[in-house]
């Protein structure tokens, strides 16, 4: 893989993943008590927990969103959103083997649902797309986003 | 090892300043699901998220509705709709509910009762109906199962049938 090929694909996956993450996080602020109710769904966490997730796990989401997009401190940006992934994969999983007919309040807040797999096969997407970035981004010369 | 540190300590500065935001920016929100008032909210989301609409059979529904409590809502499209319905009932059909909430929200305050109905008992659009519903704020939400089919057949009055 030249270099140049390395380059454009890891821009393309920062602007789509950098640029879904900002969404995302921006549908979820604006309307923080119905995503509430979308975590609430889920029944893993006690009340007050619903709401403190839906108060600030869009806005890591939101930051973690432009940290992808501009590149700055992209290792953080991108590990954080594997471990959210990871997060959101398991919560996942379990509605499913509860059976549960949730809406995963990942995306859209209302009209049409997205069932448990099709989102968690989305999220394992996700992951897979934000892994080979950072496997991309490891290959870069000259540029450490850690130090 | 440092490397590791440093991606480690970035992350947590992310975390800290984006939820820090989150906290200042929502306070409201969370002082009232602390105090237990966010019922209160405008949306009336949350408290009834977790419910479902409830099931009614033909007895109730027609007992409602002689009593005039509530309101009969049917869920077919608006072709079926025009077709033959439940006499005195308000069509909102499920595909087209995100357009015509703003104004059914208008027209129904969030504690009437609604009975939603649709095509009988393999349809679920009048459940999927009522579970937008609750999501958008109402309390009081029965699916009449039997639907229109079981309406028409037992003689209840209907309307807009061609003759």
């Amino acid at each position: 893989m030249t270099k140049t090929v390395r380059s454009c694909l890891a821009i393309t996956l920062r602007m789509i993943l950098g640029g879904l993450f900002i969404y995302a996080g921006a549908l979820k602020i604006a309307d923080p008590v119905v995503f509430a109710g979308n975590v609430a769904a889920y029944a893993i966490l006690p009340t007050f927990g619903n709401y403190l997730v839906a108060a600030t796990l869009p806005w890591v989401e939101l930051i973690c969103g432009v940290l992808l997009l501009t590149g700055y401190r992209l290792r953080a940006g991108a590990t954080l959103i594997i471990l959210m992934n990871l997060v959101f994969t398991v919560a996942l999983a379990s509605a499913i083997i509860r059976g549960l007919e949730i809406d995963c309040g990942c995306f859209r807040q209302a009209g049409p649902k997205t069932t448990p797999m099709s989102a968690l096969l989305r999220d394992l997407g996700l992951m897979a797309g934000t892994l080979l970035l950072l496997w991309l981004d490891g290959w870069r010369s000259g540029r450490d986003n850690v130090s | 090892m440092t490397v590791f540190l440093k991606l480690v300590t970035q992350m947590i500065v992310i975390v800290v300043v984006a939820a820090g935001i989150g906290l200042v920016l929502n306070r409201r929100m969370l002082v009232e699901a602390w105090t237990g008032t966010v019922n209160q909210s405008p949306t009336g989301e949350l408290p009834n998220a977790h419910r479902l609409p409830l099931p009614l059979g033909i007895m109730q529904v027609k007992e409602l509705f002689d009593r005039g409590e509530g309101y009969v809502i049917d869920a077919r499209d608006a072709a079926t709709f025009a077709g033959g319905h439940i006499r005195g009932a308000r069509s909102l059909p499920l595909a087209e509910v995100e357009k015509q909430l703003p104004e059914f929200l208008k027209q129904f305050p969030k504690t009437m009762p609604l009975v939603i109905y649709c095509n009988g008992y393999g349809c679920h659009d009048s459940m999927e109906l009522g579970k937008k519903l609750i999501r958008a704020g109402y309390w009081e939400i029965f699916i009449f199962e039997g639907g229109y089919p079981q309406w028409r057949e037992e003689g209840y009055p209907v309307e807009g049938t061609k003759p």
